[in-house]
């Protein structure tokens, strides 16, 4: 697998996307290619950022309640 | 109808009631940060939660057990949205998604920060605040993929799209997403750059 071909598998392979023989390529690659691992772990930095920004918020309990009454009429 | 029932004896409502807190009640807090990206304001959020929580109830019998519950009422709740709320959402969408040109962030910063620290210094409602920019149809890819953490054929199947359409989206999504809170960074001077 060449660089090109690595980077475009980029996100699916991030994303555990990849069919376990595809992963194997990637991952091969990444090991003799400090180019493309430097991208890959850039990308990789910036979705569990994104997922850690973003999962925090939680549904108000007012939200909860409102639902449980319409629900169950409690 | 009802059968007659000695006390303590779980009646089908109670069953109901039961199943539908255990599979799909534990999911509010996924659709009320979904319906709050969608919607982009908090009150129409809650009442989007709240709709969709009504209708799954209704429709409960529908729901095959054991089976995907979120994705089934993300489903719903996007159709709610579509339905309801989305005419007087903030942005209208004129934009041209496949016309948007991804800018790779990373060649950009690959001497200066290739590890994106400057992630980092973006605070929580400056993402959420870039997030809510993106077209519709990039912001629910990313809150659906990145934020909840759902599979692609997940998200193609709550979206009604094929899986090559996820990915497309997500990767130009992403890259949009990046630019944002790049060009964020460089305003705040947390990283030069030299994006032009």
């Amino acid at each position: 697998m060449n660089c090109r071909e690595a980077v475009e598998h980029l996100y699916e392979y991030l994303d555990k996307e990849l069919t376990p023989q595809v992963e194997r390529e990637v991952r091969q690659h990444l090991e003799d290619c400090q180019p493309c691992l430097e991208q890959f772990d850039f990308e990789d930095a910036f979705l569990k950022f994104l997922q850690a920004r973003c999962r925090g918020r939680c549904a108000p309990p007012e939200l909860k309640r409102r639902i449980l009454h319409e629900l169950f009429g409690e | 109808m009802t059968e007659p029932t000695t006390p303590g004896t779980p009646t089908p409502v109670d069953d109901r009631r039961e199943t539908f807190e255990r599979e799909a009640l534990v999911h509010l807090d996924t659709l009320y940060r979904v319906a709050l990206r969608l919607t982009g304001n908090a009150a129409d959020a809650d009442d989007l939660v709240q709709e969709t929580m009504l209708k799954a109830y209704r429709a409960w019998h529908q729901y095959q057990q054991g089976t995907n519950a979120k994705g089934w009422l993300l489903t719903i709740l996007r159709h709610a949205f579509i339905n309801e709320y989305r005419r007087r959402a903030r942005h209208p969408e004129t934009v041209d998604v496949d016309a948007i040109e991804p800018f790779a962030v990373f060649e950009d910063l690959q001497e200066e920060d290739p590890q994106g620290r400057f992630f980092d210094q973006i605070v929580d409602d400056e993402v959420l605040r870039a997030i809510d920019e993106l077209p519709e149809q990039f912001r629910e890819a990313i809150v659906l993929s990145d934020v909840e953490g759902m599979s692609y054929e997940e998200v193609a199947r709550i979206l009604s799209v094929p899986i090559g359409t996820v990915k497309s989206r997500l990767f130009r999504a992403r890259r949009l997403l990046q630019a944002k809170l790049y060009d964020y960074a460089v305003g705040m001077g947390y990283i030069k750059g030299s994006r032009a």
